[in-house]
């Protein structure tokens, strides 16, 4: 698997950093926004494979930005990380596509295997658009 | 976009395409789901554990953990739902409603409170009665009542009501920040916990009042200098509302400012407020399962009583139920000396009728409380009066009626605070019913009945909460001690501080040098029955950490070592959760998620409409998914390259279904429909197949030379039965496997079992689970069985629940070498368990048999003993 690309959006800026070096130690490349809007700004130039969103942010939450991530850009995933609970949002964003639904706080290690497995369905669902379209063409 | 749209791979026109990237890639894909749901699956066992644990009471939880359980087993189930959709689409949407009804049964309890808005900030305390308690905390509401039915005195001032906390709370979202702040941290670590109540506190003391309170609680405070004059100085006390539930008292777990200007008024309000965030006050709602968002402070702001004197005196005595004699603590100054724990106080004992001082013990008194010139109230050297008591025996009276009077009235004993001014003036300060331990039986200080009870270590001092404890001494002089309280050791005090009490949970029992049985600390000790003595001098420098002692807090002794004699004494704790509203929340919810319906695939029932649980989802899309994977494997296209007989001693006797990446590339290209041992590449097959053949089955019926397997599997032993059709997943004995995954269903005669299995790379993702249940014998000895075999795999770690006959074990959390190791023991046992039932009358055979089992299952090679290490995904 190569290099994974994530994006972190949350507007705790102590949390993000903390999280965004400890991933990094782990060879991943991580990219921060604090924002919806500056996630989706983020998302035009660094190609994520994973992003992992805060439900509640001043602007626009977390559940609208995971459906303009999804209706802009289809393949990337979308792990919710949340410190509020709530199951209808929770079901909700699974509805809208969302892969997982993280409460904080999360272990390292479990956010890593949640982001190693993200990237995994975006492989296959690339691959299988890619064999489709082969199949189609030939 | 709808990927599933692919899945309908049969009969579409791509059937002809030589399209093997294609088929690969679907491959890889119902592949991934199928794992995922198994890992969703994996979490709700986790959280499952979590639940049961916390009702048993063996953690300390809030709201946040039991909203964060609920939530995560939601997520997770409705993840399993949507993964089985994606392997079967459309086919069990109904799973999807039947979910959505289960959610709307649980999410009631686990709802944030909606309180009913609106009502006055502030109100004075002159038109303050018990039916305000909901507005004004029953602090307040239970003094102000006392002021207007009882015709006692108490101070002039006002409350900021419930209402005025809300407005402020909504203020900037003031309660959402704070309820995030707490959701995300660790509770277990107290060192975190320290820090984050520090934050929260400092987020509310530095946040502005909405304006119009601000406006109001400074014209009532206008108004009560009309009354009381210019310097009025006032008190702010805490009132807070929604933890009066029955038994609570939480006593002193939150601030009081003292002598407080109108300059500092406002400041003195956000500080009372935020101390319903300290350390100790929100350790005792987790401890007593009260939740945070039920509390609000209403805060009292009431004129300053320059007291001469002051106390505390209870209507009863709150240590020994048969003791009516009414006790009044008092002390020079104000009475924060008494509740405080901090100096040594009279002690005026008085019989109920006719009421008469019975009993008095005078304290010297070096030390007092007063009111600093300025603003603030400390504490000074007293060398005018410290031997004089600090009450005549009229005073003592005066209290003392005031108290029966207030037991009367309110019909419970009275824990009351009082001051008597210059003037000789009596002062209700407050008042509230008086927690008392648990049992009836009262005080057990007669001793003599245990014989060669060693001499005592220490004795004296006085009882603040009955009971005997056992543990190590730990003494905790300052705030960095706590954090290192260890669980179970016996506290040790020089002054009874109420911010003590946060320790109290861990605590097996606690010493101290000073306060008495009146303070806040005796009154937590008391309601979580943690054993206390008070008083008892020299205590610090007489003990030593580490060393073992025993308390008779009864009695007023110390002993060294275990007195086993004193500890038949020991009464059990309650379990300060029970009936708090945070438990019947969690209790209520958890019967929704982890009750268990659906037991029989074959029943009729198994199906999604009769799922009422997340649980019985859970167990209806985990048994499904197999079959689907099953049934697609053995689909016509698919079947030839994927669905292979073992070649092993007994020839047609397993099945070995290849979902992903469990054969390698040899045995892949084989063309005879068949695959050798060596070239399945799955984990966990080849350990639950090392395990089946380690040793020769001897057992009953004797073996033939063709091999062992072969009389194991009779049933099945039907050749006519050509791969191929659904039934096979019940008739045969299949492996589904791939790399990492194995599933062995077996069915031979009238037995059952299914293991299941998981080995990666990821620890905490792996398990192990086993389910067998059945056999030819009659229900008892089956029943019997199921034990004998819980009995062996719970000494390999495997947590075990059985009904009846039917057995499920499950074990997760292991790396790889340990993994192998326990698959390798449920092979040996799945061979060598089978005609257990049989014997099962003839307890000679059964020990025989468990010797044999036992010596079998030694000889196979683990890295480490079983139950002797730690999970290496919990460490």
């Amino acid at each position: 698997m190569q290099e994974m690309k994530v994006l972190l959006v949350d507007d705790e800026v102590d949390f993000t950093s903390a999280i965004q070096k400890r991933l990094a130690r782990r060879g991943l490349t991580v990219k921060v926004a604090q924002s919806g809007e500056e996630c989706l700004s983020s998302l035009e130039k660094f190609p994520a494979d994973v992003v992992v969103l805060d439900m509640k942010m001043p602007g626009m939450d977390g559940l609208h930005t995971l459906r303009e991530i999804k209706r802009r850009h289809p393949l990337v995933e979308v792990i919710m990380l949340t410190g509020h609970a709530s199951m209808e949002s929770a079901v909700e964003g699974m509805d809208q596509g969302a892969f997982h639904y993280l409460m904080k706080p999360a272990d390292l290690d479990e956010l890593v295997y949640k982001l190693e497995d993200a990237c995994k369905r975006k492989e296959i669902r690339e691959r299988k658009i890619r064999s489709t379209d082969n199949g189609e063409e030939s | 976009m709808g990927f599933g749209d692919w899945f309908p791979f049969f009969g579409r026109k791509k059937e002809h395409r030589n399209n093997a990237e294609e088929f690969r890639a679907l491959l890889a894909s119902r592949h991934h789901h199928f794992r995922q749901l198994l890992s969703a699956d994996g979490e709700n066992h986790e959280i499952f554990t979590d639940i049961e644990e916390a009702l048993r009471g063996e953690r300390v939880y809030g709201m946040a953990f039991v909203r964060a359980a609920c939530t995560k087993a939601g997520a997770a189930t409705y993840r399993m739902i949507q993964h089985l959709d994606k392997l079967a689409p459309g086919k069990y949407t109904r799973l999807y409603e039947v979910f959505d009804e289960i959610r709307r049964e649980i999410e009631p309890y686990i709802a944030r409170k909606e309180f009913e808005r609106g009502g006055p900030l502030v109100l004075d305390l002159s038109d303050v009665n018990r039916e305000h308690t909901d507005l004004c905390g029953s602090k307040m509401a239970t003094l102000g009542e006392a002021g207007q039915r009882l015709g006692l005195d108490i101070p002039g001032g006002f409350v900021i009501t419930a209402e005025a906390y809300r407005h402020f709370m909504d203020r900037n979202d003031l309660q959402g920040t704070i309820e995030h702040m707490l959701q995300s941290v660790d509770k277990e670590d107290r060192d975190t916990l320290f820090q984050l109540t520090s934050r929260v506190m400092q987020v509310i003391m530095t946040a502005p009042l909405p304006e119009d309170l601000e406006r109001e609680i400074l014209a009532a405070h206008t108004r009560l200098m009309e009354t009381e004059g210019e310097e009025v100085r006032a008190a702010l006390r805490s009132s807070a509302l929604g933890e009066d539930t029955e038994r609570t008292t939480f006593a002193g777990q939150y601030s009081s400012v003292l002598n407080v200007d109108r300059d500092s008024l406002l400041d003195a309000y956000r500080e009372v407020v935020a101390s319903k965030y300290s350390m100790q006050a929100l350790t005792y709602r987790l401890n007593r399962g009260i939740r945070h968002e039920d509390v609000a402070m209403c805060v009292g702001c009431m004129a300053m009583v320059e007291a001469r004197s002051g106390g505390v005196a209870y209507s009863r005595s709150p240590v020994d139920s048969q003791d009516d004699s009414i006790t009044v603590y008092s002390a020079w100054g104000l009475p924060r000396a008494v509740v405080d724990g901090s100096i040594e106080t009279d002690i005026f004992t008085l019989s109920r009728s006719p009421l008469t001082v019975k009993d008095k013990t005078v304290a010297h008194k070096a030390e007092k409380y007063v009111c600093l010139p300025m603003e603030g109230t400390c504490r000074i050297e007293n060398q005018e009066n410290e031997d004089d008591p600090s009450l005549t025996d009229e005073q003592a009276l005066q209290v003392a009626r005031a108290a029966l009077d207030i037991e009367a009235h309110f019909g419970l004993p009275q824990d009351v605070e009082w001051a008597i001014t210059d003037d000789d003036g009596f002062k209700l300060l407050q008042c509230r019913p008086l927690p008392r331990s648990e049992g009836d039986e009262g005080l057990r200080t007669d001793r003599t009945v245990i014989d060669n009870l060693p001499e005592p270590l220490m004795s004296g001092g006085i009882t603040a909460s009955p009971g005997v404890a056992f543990g190590p001494v730990f003494k905790v002089g300052k705030d960095a001690d706590a954090l290192q309280f260890p669980e179970g050791a016996v506290m040790i005090l020089a002054q009874a501080l109420p911010r003590r009490a946060a320790l109290l949970s861990r605590a097996a029992a606690v010493i101290s040098e000073r306060g008495g049985a009146a303070g806040h600390l005796a009154n937590v000790a008391r309601e979580f029955g943690v054993p206390a003595l008070f008083s008892l001098r020299g205590a610090m420098n007489a003990l030593e950490n580490g060393q073992t002692i025993t308390v008779d807090a009864d009695n007023r002794s110390l002993f060294t070592n275990k007195v086993e004699a004193l500890m038949e004494q020991e009464r059990p704790r309650h379990n300060p959760m029970r009936g708090s509203p945070v438990r019947s929340a969690l209790r209520n919810a958890a019967r929704h998620i982890i009750r268990l319906r659906l037991l029989d695939p074959d029943s009729a029932e198994f199906r999604p409409r009769y799922c009422k649980t997340f649980h019985d989802i859970m167990r209806f899309c985990h048994e499904t998914a197999v079959r689907e994977m099953f049934d697609f494997g053995m689909s016509q296209d698919y079947g030839k390259s994927s669905s292979r007989q073992l070649i092993c001693d007994v020839p047609k006797q397993f099945w070995v279904l290849n979902l992903d990446d469990g054969f390698s590339p040899d045995g892949q290209e084989r063309t005879d429909s068949c695959v050798l041992m060596s070239q399945v590449e799955s984990i966990p097959m080849r350990s639950l197949w090392a395990g089946m053949i380690a040793v020769p089955w001897e057992g009953p019926p004797p073996v033939n030379a063709r091999g062992f397997l072969s009389v194991m599997f009779e049933a099945t032993m039907n050749p006519n039965l050509a791969a191929g059709q659904a039934s096979d997943f019940l008739m045969k004995n299949y492996f589904i496997i791939s790399k990492n995954y194995c599933s062995l269903q077996s069915r031979f005669g009238f037995h059952f079992c299914n293991v299941e299995s998981l080995v990666g790379d990821r620890p905490s993702e792996n398990y192990a689970r086993f389910n067998f249940k059945g056999g030819a014998a009659n229900l008892e000895r089956r029943v019997l069985r199921a034990k004998f075999l819980q009995e062996i795999l719970e000494s390999y770690d495997f947590r075990v629940k059985v009904r009846e006959d039917n057995l499920l074990a499950r074990l997760e959390g292991y790396g790889h070498s340990t993994m192998a190791h326990r698959l390798k023991v449920l092979g040996y046992l799945i061979i060598h368990t089978r005609q257990l039932d049989m014997v099962m009358a003839d307890s000679q055979a059964v020990t025989r048999l468990r010797n044999k089992i036992t010596e079998d299952l030694a000889q196979f090679k683990t890295e480490q003993a079983p139950a002797a290490r730690e999970k290496a995904a919990r460490a």
